[in-house]
């Protein structure tokens, strides 16, 4: 009761501030002249409004059946308000007000394969969001000319890539709406959560863009979040709190422990169903711990560039380690395993460049060719035994899979430690292909990439923590993108298709409406369909999750 | 093989028509139209041919199907003294390479004194054009009630799309009026730097584009494109310049009605021609029906241009015949008519200009509304986009640092 009146305070609060800054004759009436030259021309709202609609189309399992039913109907007001202080002072605000009810048949299929109790489902108001605390908050500075400085929740995104993440790691992600790998559907705003923090850049030479840019984040500013944005499940259920969103991949406890669960990774068993059934996590929240970052950019002849170094990290679904912190059970057998991730503070060497190639001996290539490259040092991975071991004893313990033990038998924690590489290529151009086009001189803009991580210093047993499944000395994923306009941009058809040479993809496909008589609409449908051999591996652990959207939106 | 052959000698000879048609509705001389309009005249589908060859054909044709317009008396501006003085001061140094390549070129016009039986003149009358006075720099948009360029884009149906942006000029290597003179150090490479600005619809607001224009003939442009909904630069090739710049209906040399690299194309000074245009826009954006390109309530007037015919260098380029009618004082242009590779008229832009003040009181001109028909496809569009001139905007702003730091709807100024 008390939360519902929060929010209808919160919501005639807003209007009328809306209405009190939009309003200039009644701004005059109240606040006199000078109030109402300020708020018109110093002041813009603008924001929109916007309905998602998803529908899922997989087949679902006996455990949770999603098959043909709205898995979104998700509708956000975002008003947005720019003031202009001064030329050296400008503060931008906006706020997210979201609200998705949820159709009874999700909510009672999620009851019943919520097991055991007393863990419960998401409640019905999972998904809201009707904080008074802006969404995003900033006050530009301008001391100089060649010295800025941001103050405030924001987002921060370094590097080039497009649709996957490389160093695109200061936000915290929030798989909370957006289905990954699928950026047709949401903005990056959608898919990261603003953090407090400041960002100063200064300008060294400005001809050759040579600037220094400085990032802190101080996560104890930030409210906690509930980690909702792992993409890949696990059996977590004993401390009975819910932690998955709409895009994990087994949500609550559908993965049973007789095919493994979280307890494959140390005690897969051979024949009897001994594994752990369930664990306790010390998760830290989104968003809450401290990042710092620096760099410098450069731009000599045609290639742009820069290095920098970036501290503290989210990681995310198959990114996360683990360590064991202990197992409790009766019996010989472990029935809980409480577990910590250890990998949130991670230091990353950072270097990222852009390139635009015109003609190579008289051929006309006209691509932009642009690159990132992290190293991870000692970054850690779970790494299991098999078969496996009692690392006290050295004796078999007569399971699948058993701790690495590393240095002497009694020193286990299943975590090894590797330096790691990290990077990625793009390719961009824009292509004329007159046959497919109503405008022979309206582009298709192709583009390509390619991301791989390099594990140096590779072991066996290197594993993703909650399915167990391998992680290769070098893993590669490949990306292809393109989209054009018709009739005038009032079609805008754009596809994004994700490979991993093992066997899983995914394709994001969409095409958009936008009236000619009205520039503020826009309508997009699109889908997040994904793929692969099995379901132990990102993205074909997604693959009950296909879905098609509709999305529309009012801009103001 | 013979009947394809037939097949494409007919469509050649088809092609010859129209384009020799089209030639004769807008040739370089005024034996069709009268050059002595008089202020005060109303010219509509009854005496059309009072203008014929002075104004777009697809103009006339709205002429001929009942669109009126007036004659005024013509605005006559003046450059100047700073820009006058550079000229002096710095052309006779001015020479042309040999791939067109302007040579020893410091600031000001680069060729005050030309010949038109020179045979170089076309090339003369294009630098002239590129190095017109405009300004040490320019807000695009800044005269403009609002402060924003307003760009509406017109379908063939009458339906209409509108955008605000800004853009803003720095000319670092030719300074008339701020210091340091007549170059910022360091920026000796530079022929000029823009940036973009999109500010509605809030989808588009806060893409921003840096694009970097080098004097090196050899050298391509720099673009770089912040994209709001991945909060990050993009770059971008600019050699791909044909692409129509959608919704609209330019493309990237269509900008300024011609913004390609000079020593990409050949020119051929066609001969002197009185035109009509409007050098005292009345209002801004001009008066129009809603979903119709034609301005109405705005006066023309006769103007004295020389016609220089630009051909690409490159066969594969999408203009390969485009029209310039520059100004004799100024250098602007006022009509630019182009046609396509098969010989057919594509598209029609004409310029409005209008005058506006600097800092210190002194009346210059700018460009007003622009407007651009595909006569093929019956879209259009139409740019206000008066400008403000010497901000004084300082080098550092022309930086990648400052595409980071607009956020959706905000000012960078």
């Amino acid at each position: 009761m008390l939360n519902r009146r929060r929010k209808v305070v919160v919501i005639i609060a807003g209007i009328g501030l809306m209405h009190l800054l939009s309003g200039s004759a009644l701004a005059a009436s109240i606040l006199g002249d000078e109030w109402e030259k300020f708020f018109k021309e110093k002041v813009t709202i603008s924001g929109f409004v916007e309905n998602t609609t998803g529908l899922s189309i997989s087949h679902g399992s006996r455990f949770f059946n999603t098959s043909n039913r709205f898995i979104m109907n998700r509708l956000t007001f975002q008003p947005e308000v720019n003031v202009e202080f001064a030329d050296w002072a400008k503060l931008f605000v906006s706020w997210r007000l979201v609200k998705e009810p949820r159709y009874n048949a999700e909510a009672k299929s999620r009851r019943v394969a919520v097991s055991p109790k007393p863990v419960e489902p998401l409640d019905n108001t999972f998904y809201d969001e009707d904080s008074p605390k802006p969404w995003e908050a900033v006050l530009d500075l301008k001391p100089s000319d060649v010295l800025k400085i941001r103050l405030g929740r924001q987002f921060i995104s370094w590097g080039e890539t497009d649709g996957l993440r490389l160093l695109d790691v200061i936000n915290p992600q929030d798989g909370t709406f957006a289905p990954p790998l699928a950026p047709n559907l949401f903005d990056l705003d959608e898919t990261r959560i603003p953090s407090w923090g400041l960002r100063l850049t200064y300008t060294i030479r400005p001809v050759s863009n040579t600037n220094f840019e400085f990032v802190a984040l101080p996560g104890f500013l930030d409210e906690a979040k509930q980690r909702v944005d792992e993409v890949l499940g696990s059996n977590d259920t004993a401390d009975g709190r819910v932690r998955y969103g709409r895009w994990s991949s087994y949500p609550e406890t559908r993965m049973p422990a007789n095919l493994g669960g979280i307890g494959r990774l140390f005690a897969n068993p051979v024949g009897v169903p001994v594994v752990i059934p369930s664990v306790t996590r010390d998760l830290p929240d989104a968003g809450d711990s401290w990042k710092i970052g620096a760099r410098f950019t450069h731009t000599i002849g045609q290639l742009n560039f820069g290095l920098g170094y970036i501290w503290g990290y989210n990681p995310q679904g198959g990114d996360m380690v683990f360590k064991l912190k202990g197992l409790t059970g009766g019996g010989g057998v472990p029935t809980t395993a409480h577990i910590s991730l250890i990998n949130d503070r991670t230091s990353i060497f950072a270097g990222h460049f852009n390139y635009a190639i015109g003609d190579v001996a008289g051929i006309p290539v006209n691509t932009a060719l642009r690159g990132e490259i992290a190293f991870y040092p000692s970054q850690p991975y779970n790494i299991a035994d098999f078969p496996g071991r009692n690392c006290a004893t050295g004796a078999l313990t007569g399971l699948l899979a058993g701790p690495h033990c590393k240095r002497g038998l009694a020193d286990s924690d299943a975590i090894v430690e590797k330096n790691t590489l990290r990077y990625a290529f793009g390719f961009d151009r824009t292509t004329l292909i007159p046959f497919l086009q109503e405008d022979p001189w309206r582009p298709f803009r192709l583009s390509f990439q390619l991301f791989q991580r390099v594990i140096l210093g590779y072991e066996d047993g290197i594993r993703v923590f909650s399915t167990a499944n391998k992680i290769p000395k070098i893993s590669t994923v490949l990306t292809f993108r393109a989209g054009t306009g018709y009739f005038g941009d009032t079609i805008l058809p754009d596809i994004f298709f994700a490979y991993d040479p093992q066997g899983y993809w995914a394709v994001n496909p969409a095409v958009s409406y936008a009236p000619a008589r009205n520039e503020r609409l826009k309508f997009t449908l699109t889908a997040a369909i994904y793929g692969g051999k099995d379901k132990f591996s990102f993205p074909g652990s997604l693959s009950e999750k296909d879905s098609i959207f509709l999305k529309m939106r009012y801009q103001f | 093989m013979k009947t394809a052959f037939n097949n494409c000698l007919r469509k050649r000879f088809y092609a010859g028509i129209v384009l020799g048609l089209a030639w004769l509705t807008f040739a370089p001389s005024t034996h069709a139209a009268d050059a002595d309009l008089k202020p005060g005249e109303t010219i509509g589908p009854n005496n059309w041919q009072r203008i014929q060859g002075m104004v777009g054909e697809n103009f006339l044709n709205r002429v001929k199907a009942g669109h009126t317009i007036q004659i005024k008396a013509p605005k006559t501006y003046r450059h100047l003294k700073e820009y006058t003085d550079a000229t002096e001061r710095y052309s006779g140094k001015v020479h042309l390479g040999a791939n067109g390549e302007l040579i020893g070129y410091v600031a000001g016009q680069p060729f005050p004194k030309y010949e038109l039986n020179d045979p170089q003149i076309g090339q003369k009358l294009a630098w002239n054009f590129f190095w017109r006075w405009l300004g040490d720099d320019y807000k695009t948009g800044g005269a403009v009630k609002g402060g924003k360029i307003i760009r509406s884009v017109i379908e063939k149906d009458g339906s209409e799309r509108r955008a605000d942006l800004v853009s803003y000029f720095l000319f670092p290597r030719t300074r008339y009026t701020s210091d340091p003179k007549p170059v910022i150090p360091g920026y000796e490479h530079i022929d000029y730097m823009q940036l973009r600005i999109d500010s509605y619809p809030r989808d588009a607001a806060g893409t921003t584009t840096l694009e970097i224009r080098y004097a090196d003939p050899n050298r391509a442009d720099d673009l770089y494109i912040y994209i709001p909904s991945i909060r990050r630069i993009r770059r971008a090739t600019t050699t791909q310049r044909c692409q129509t710049l959608a919704p609209s209906e330019f493309n990237l040399d269509d900008i300024n009605s011609f913004n390609g690299k000079v020593t990409d194309f050949n020119y051929k000074f066609l001969g002197e021609k009185k035109i009509l245009a409007n050098l005292s826009q009345e209002k801004l954006p001009f008066d129009r029906k809603q979903g119709d390109y034609l301005p109405l309530n705005e006066k023309w007037e006769v103007v004295d241009t020389y016609v220089v015919e630009i051909t690409p260098k490159d066969p594969n380029y999408c203009y390969p015949r485009k029209l310039l009618h520059l100004n004799k004082v100024t250098f602007d242009t006022h009509w630019t008519l182009i046609w396509d590779k098969r010989g057919e008229y594509w598209k029609e832009q004409f310029g409005m200009f209008t005058p506006v003040k600097l800092a210190d009181g002194r009346e210059v001109w700018s460009v007003g509304d622009v407007t651009i028909v595909n006569v093929q496809n019956g879209r259009s569009t139409i740019v206000t986009s008066t400008r403000a001139y010497n901000k004084g905007y300082p080098a550092s702003m022309f930086s990648l640092a400052t595409l980071e730091s607009i956020m959706r709807g905000g000012s960078i100024e």
